[in-house]
């Protein structure tokens, strides 16, 4: 059981993360989701003792990282790929960290052949790019066989077979109990390769939930299309609904059921040619949740003054 | 699984990481070719204008220290190799790997210090040794006077000139754990070994009394002296001033990394 207790960091007078707290649990994979900068890379160097927290801290079956007598054997984790001596070869790097943690020599080539850098085990890993990396990496992850994995935006520099590859290795992982921790600032990744989602922003916990949890709740649009469309949005504005015209007869409406709408027709007498609920996707809710705690917020383009 | 890691394991990890990197071995020969080839050039060229020599340098001649001079070039080489143990893995972010195999700090350092104390006490003796019996084969066929190891004190001046670059080394190490980056590590090594050497030249000499003797190179060269000159230590009080700033800074850049992020 990973375990994030009341975590805060900063650095200087940057608030980094702010009284997070929550747990990952077991057989799932959990998606780990804010925007750029939103505190996921810190949380995960404080998880794997890196950094050290300002207050609270986070505990993987109730200790700290620092207090694992052999952290690779319970935590595998994978946060920057190219955090290696670039003259050292592969199979010499796994096996100093196999080494390190009293792993057996013969598990470095099992988890090579694995993710499929045992080609290329005796280069030096200075000349690998970066998806060959990410593999190395994942291949370090998995060396101690832990039971909590963490991977810090692994689809970074994948390409698609690659990403695919990688989420049904997740799914893999996650099937055989241990827990799998994902973080991402993409939604679209996240809708397909998690079950269970924790929302973060400028370093604070937002929401969390599945994916079907986090778009239920939300609100979604309605749209409808007539034959009299502004007579229409007069109508739907009076039963306080917020109105966008889309095409040359349709309406965009929020705040209105879509019931609300088709009676809101009939009142006013104009016949309804399409009413569809338009269900919030993930990226909306994601949008509108992380909406104020984005740290670069894109300004809308007006005119020049 | 197996049994939990011990200091043990993290010391075989560490040596592993030392010895499966061209660096290493780059630096391990300029260290062989530095003391052994010095000694080989100098005392080559004493032996060469011996006959020119006036009565009073003869009879100053020492056949230890001039076999032994390439050790002050080595200290730099071994220097950096030290340095670099810790610098790289900053340079590349492998710290952060290593950080994570290792989460006790204390005995990373611990690792690290037990490599390289073990590979440079083995290899500085080797090559003084070497270098010595090299610098007294090339007098004696020139029929200059030489040295032998069965005096006591020569025996000491080689065997403290071993441990010398070996502590030197541990300096660069300990710094390396300090300043983090190659460049100001090397910087600072070379400012404390070179510069301010040069620097307390130019104090009134009532204060170079009291400070060159303080002086890393000048510990050196006490440690290696048969004899003890006017405001110098004695072999003795120099090799235990010189391990103590070894500990000093070592410490110091152990308790800056335990309280540093990565």
């Amino acid at each position: 059981m990973l375990k994030i207790d009341h975590l805060t960091k900063r650095y200087g007078e940057t608030l980094a993360v702010n009284d997070l707290d929550f747990e990952v649990k077991p057989g799932v994979v959990t998606g780990f989701l804010g925007p750029n900068g939103s505190g996921k890379s810190t949380t995960m160097r404080v998880i794997i003792g890196l950094d050290r927290p300002s207050a609270g801290r986070a505990t993987i079956n109730g200790q700290t990282y620092d207090q694992l007598k052999a952290p690779l054997r319970e935590v595998g984790a994978l946060l920057d790929a190219k955090a290696l001596d670039p003259s050292r070869s592969a199979r010499n790097h796994l096996r100093a960290l196999a080494l390190a943690n009293r792993i057996p020599v013969k598990r470095v080539d099992e988890v090579l052949e694995f993710v499929g850098v045992a080609s290329v085990a005796n280069k030096k890993v200075g000349g690998f790019s970066l998806g060959m990396s990410q593999r190395l990496g994942i291949a370090g992850a998995l060396l101690g066989d832990p039971g909590i994995l963490l991977f810090d935006e692994p689809v970074n520099g994948l390409d698609p077979e690659g990403i695919r590859w990688i989420r049904d290795f997740f799914r893999s992982l996650a099937k055989e109990g241990r827990t799998v921790f994902v973080s991402s600032h993409l939604m679209s990744e996240m809708a397909v390769s998690a079950d269970q989602i924790i929302v973060i922003g400028r370093g604070k916990f937002i929401t969390s939930g599945t994916v079907d949890d986090l778009t239920a709740n939300a609100t979604g649009t309605v749209y409808v299309r007539c034959a009299d469309a502004d007579r229409l949005a007069q109508a739907l504005v009076a039963a306080h609904g917020v109105v966008e015209p889309v095409n040359d007869n349709g309406l965009s409406v929020s705040g209105l059921t879509s019931d609300q709408v088709g009676d809101a027709a009939l009142a006013a007498g104009i016949a309804v040619h399409e009413l569809t609920p338009q269900r919030a996707s993930l990226e909306d809710v994601f949008m509108s949740l992380t909406a104020d705690s984005l740290e670069y917020g894109h300004k809308d383009v007006g005119a020049m003054p | 699984m197996s049994a939990s890691p011990t200091l043990v394991d993290t010391t075989r990890s560490e040596f592993l990481k030392f010895r499966t990197v061209r660096a290493t071995f780059i630096g391990l020969a300029t260290f062989v070719f530095l003391t052994i080839g010095l000694a080989v050039l100098i005392t080559l060229v004493i032996k060469s204008n011996w006959s020119h020599r006036p009565i009073t340098e003869k009879l100053a001649f020492d056949p230890v220290a001039t076999s032994l001079v390439g050790v002050f070039f080595a200290e730099f080489a071994v220097g950096v190799m030290g340095a670099r143990f810790i610098t790289s893995e900053y340079a590349s972010g492998a710290i952060r790997t290593t950080l994570a195999a290792v989460p006790r700090r204390v005995h990373l350092v611990l690792s690290k210090v037990i490599v390289l104390l073990a590979v440079f006490v083995v290899l500085s003796e080797a090559v003084v040794f070497v270098a010595f019996e090299v610098g007294q084969a090339i007098y004696k066929s020139g029929h200059l006077p030489t040295a032998t190891l069965s005096d006591s004190t020569v025996l000491r001046a080689v065997i403290m000139s071993g441990v010398y670059l070996t502590l030197l080394t541990l300096i660069g190490f300990g710094l390396g754990l300090i300043l983090r980056t190659t460049s100001v590590t090397i910087s600072v090594y070379v400012t404390l070994l070179l510069i301010i050497p040069i620097i307390v030249n130019f104090l009134p000499s009532s204060w170079q009394d009291h400070i060159t003797k303080y002086l890393p190179s000048n510990l050196g060269a006490s440690m290696l002296s048969p004899t003890q000159s006017s405001n110098s230590f004695a072999w003795v009080a120099a090799s235990v001033v010189l391990t103590l700033y070894t500990v000093a800074i070592i410490t110091a850049g152990t308790v800056l990394l335990t309280r540093r992020d990565a």
